[in-house]
């Protein structure tokens, strides 16, 4: 199996926010800022890369039966510990993901990724699928968060970017921006992709 | 049947392995998490009693509306008393903590969490409202709406009556316990 | 009165799908039609009321007694994987029919963000046992609002030439979006 194909199929062929649509729920609420969302894509990588390497380990001991409440249990398990470490270490993004971390469990991509990859593919494969599929996701939200931060708060990554008569509009920050900018540039990746493959349709 | 009694047993291991490690660094992370939450009170505290360098919890004080008292001393003197109160306030309780010094003066005072309207009843964290008390002898303080008229009397942050009292019942109940109790220790 | 006040609180300040954001896959997912709205809709709250009883009991009688809070999210998704089991066999068994019309969304339901969310955020706002249940139906009303509204605007979003590009989930997420709009409106009420 080619690595390198493994890992740019989730980071950009098979991306999971912009070709899959899987994992809105966090997609939508943590982007306020590009650095929420960076962080968010960055502790379900962590959990992705987690997860994806012991069910892999264990692909061959579950019976098939009760793989699913296994996957899950071990989800859970390192969902956990990400939020227990980012709880000592990274308060300030602990408390501005808040309930959104503990959600990452029921993070449909997580358990997608197990069914469909870990639990048939060896180690090192579903470790290259996790880091791909979670810098994927992690990407998508960077440039969700820091479009709605540009608009609707004048700057990126916390930096002010803006000229000063520039008014932030607020309503990007809010939830309806979060659903418009999402929406936007769903239809933008259409179009570049629909172009890239005249011959379908 | 057998399967079910065999299926069961594997998930029972697997979920004591994840108990077993989520044990491990939850007693790794929970000293840290402790530990910086001890770290961020004592320095809040220290914002409202910058004279004292040494600070000791005062126990069996807290009652009502009264959190936590702290005990500043300074070279095995002691300088003044902290008080941290849950007063209600109009969107939920309104943390205030107040710091008093031994002469009897209201040397420092912050709103922590609070749940007030954005905007309006926020504004008692404020400078321009919290130095009202700044200062002031620790008595009984009343909210008026008009312009202060002596020293007791703060002037309530306009349309926030509800939180400039609540805050208020904070003080007095800091400065209520410091006079009947915290000044002859 | 203060039952009054999380009524109106999680069904349309912080409605769950358009504010808070929880159980958006669903929302995009099974709202192509009224009817399956209306059937996800009452799954769902039977599903978050059921959860929110038996996560608020674990959570004082097991978790807390014992200390092992850290638990919480591992044992709270069990819990509603297998209530969400029970509650597929027990409909099966009683009710063809309704089981007919919910058979099909009551497994999705395990994976629903808003289902676990609800009961990390009864536990977080302490609310006792009767506030918890409530806020649970609540917040299970406030999700079958917003997707039975939203399935109408798609049913005629249908009928229309939308661009070819916007097609899906692009228009699904702009119409959500003016939905969501309106909801904030009601922003402030409590």
């Amino acid at each position: 199996m080619n690595l390198g194909k493994v890992f740019s199929k989730g980071l950009i062929f098979d991306n999971p926010t912009f070709v899959q649509v899987l994992g809105m729920c966090p997609t939508l609420a943590v982007t306020t800022s590009a650095q929420n969302g960076l962080g968010m894509g960055l502790a379900t990588t962590a959990v992705l890369i987690g997860s994806n390497l012991v069910i892999s380990l264990t692909r061959k001991v579950i019976p098939s039966k009760i793989r699913i409440p296994a996957f899950v249990v071990i989800i859970a398990t390192f969902v956990t510990m990400v939020g227990m470490l980012l709880k000592a270490y990274l308060p300030a993004l602990d408390a501005a993901l808040g309930i959104f971390i503990p959600l990452i469990v029921v993070n449909c991509i997580i358990l997608a990724r197990a069914e469909s990859f870990a639990s048939k593919n060896s180690v090192i494969a579903s470790i290259t699928d996790g880091l791909g599929m979670g810098l994927g996701f992690a990407g998508a939200l960077v440039i969700l968060g820091g479009i709605r931060e540009f608009f609707g708060a004048g700057s990126i990554f916390g930096t002010p970017v803006m000229v000063d008569f520039f008014h932030p509009a607020r309503i990007i920050s809010q939830p309806p921006g979060a659903f418009l900018v999402l929406g936007l540039l769903l239809a933008i990746f259409n179009g570049i992709t629909s172009k890239s493959r005249p011959g379908e349709k | 049947m057998r399967d079910i009694v065999k299926h069961g047993l594997i998930l029972l291991i697997i979920t004591t392995i994840a108990a077993f490690v989520l044990g491990l660094t939850n007693d790794v992370t929970q000293a840290i998490i402790v530990e910086r939450a001890e770290q961020k009170n004592i320095e809040s505290i220290k914002a409202l009693l910058p004279e004292a360098d040494e600070f000791q919890k005062v126990e069996g004080v807290a009652a009502g509306i009264i959190l936590e008292v702290y005990e500043g001393t300074k070279g095995g003197n002691v300088v003044g008393y902290t008080v941290k109160t849950l007063p209600k306030g109009y969107g939920g309780t309104v943390e205030t903590l107040v710091g008093i010094s031994i002469d009897g003066k209201v040397v420092g005072l912050k709103i922590g969490e609070h749940t007030e309207t954005p905007g309006l009843g926020s504004k008692v964290a404020d400078a321009a409202f919290v130095n009202n008390f700044i200062g002031k002898d620790a008595i009984a303080f009343s909210v008026t709406k008009d312009a202060p008229a002596k020293d007791a009397d703060i002037q309530a942050v306009s349309g926030a009556t509800v939180s400039s009292n609540a805050v208020t019942t904070g003080v007095n109940a800091s400065t209520e316990l410091f006079n009947n109790s915290l000044k002859n220790r | 009165m203060e039952i009054f006040i999380i009524l109106v609180s999680s069904i349309l300040v912080n409605n769950f799908v358009l504010s808070r954001f929880l159980g958006i896959c669903p929302f995009l997912g099974v709202s192509r039609q009224v009817e399956t709205a209306t059937g996800m809709g009452m799954a769902v709250t039977f599903v978050m009321a059921m959860a929110a009883f038996m996560t608020k009991l674990i959570q004082t009688h097991i978790l807390e007694r014992f200390e092992i809070e850290y638990m919480q999210t591992i044992a709270f998704i069990l819990v509603i994987a297998a209530l969400v089991q029970l509650v597929e066999m027990i409909v099966q068994k009683t009710s063809p029919t309704l089981y007919q019309s919910l058979g099909v969304y009551l497994p999705l339901i395990t994976t629903n963000c808003a289902v676990l969310g609800l009961t990390i955020l009864n536990i977080n706002a302490d609310y006792n046992l009767l506030y918890s249940v409530i806020n649970a139906i609540a917040a299970a009303v406030g999700f079958s609002l917003a997707i039975v509204l939203f399935a109408a605007i798609r049913e005629r979003i249908e009928l229309f030439n939308v661009p070819e590009v916007f097609k899906g989930f692009p228009i699904a997420l702009i119409t959500a979006s003016l939905m969501s709009l309106a909801f904030l409106g009601f922003a402030g009420l409590v």
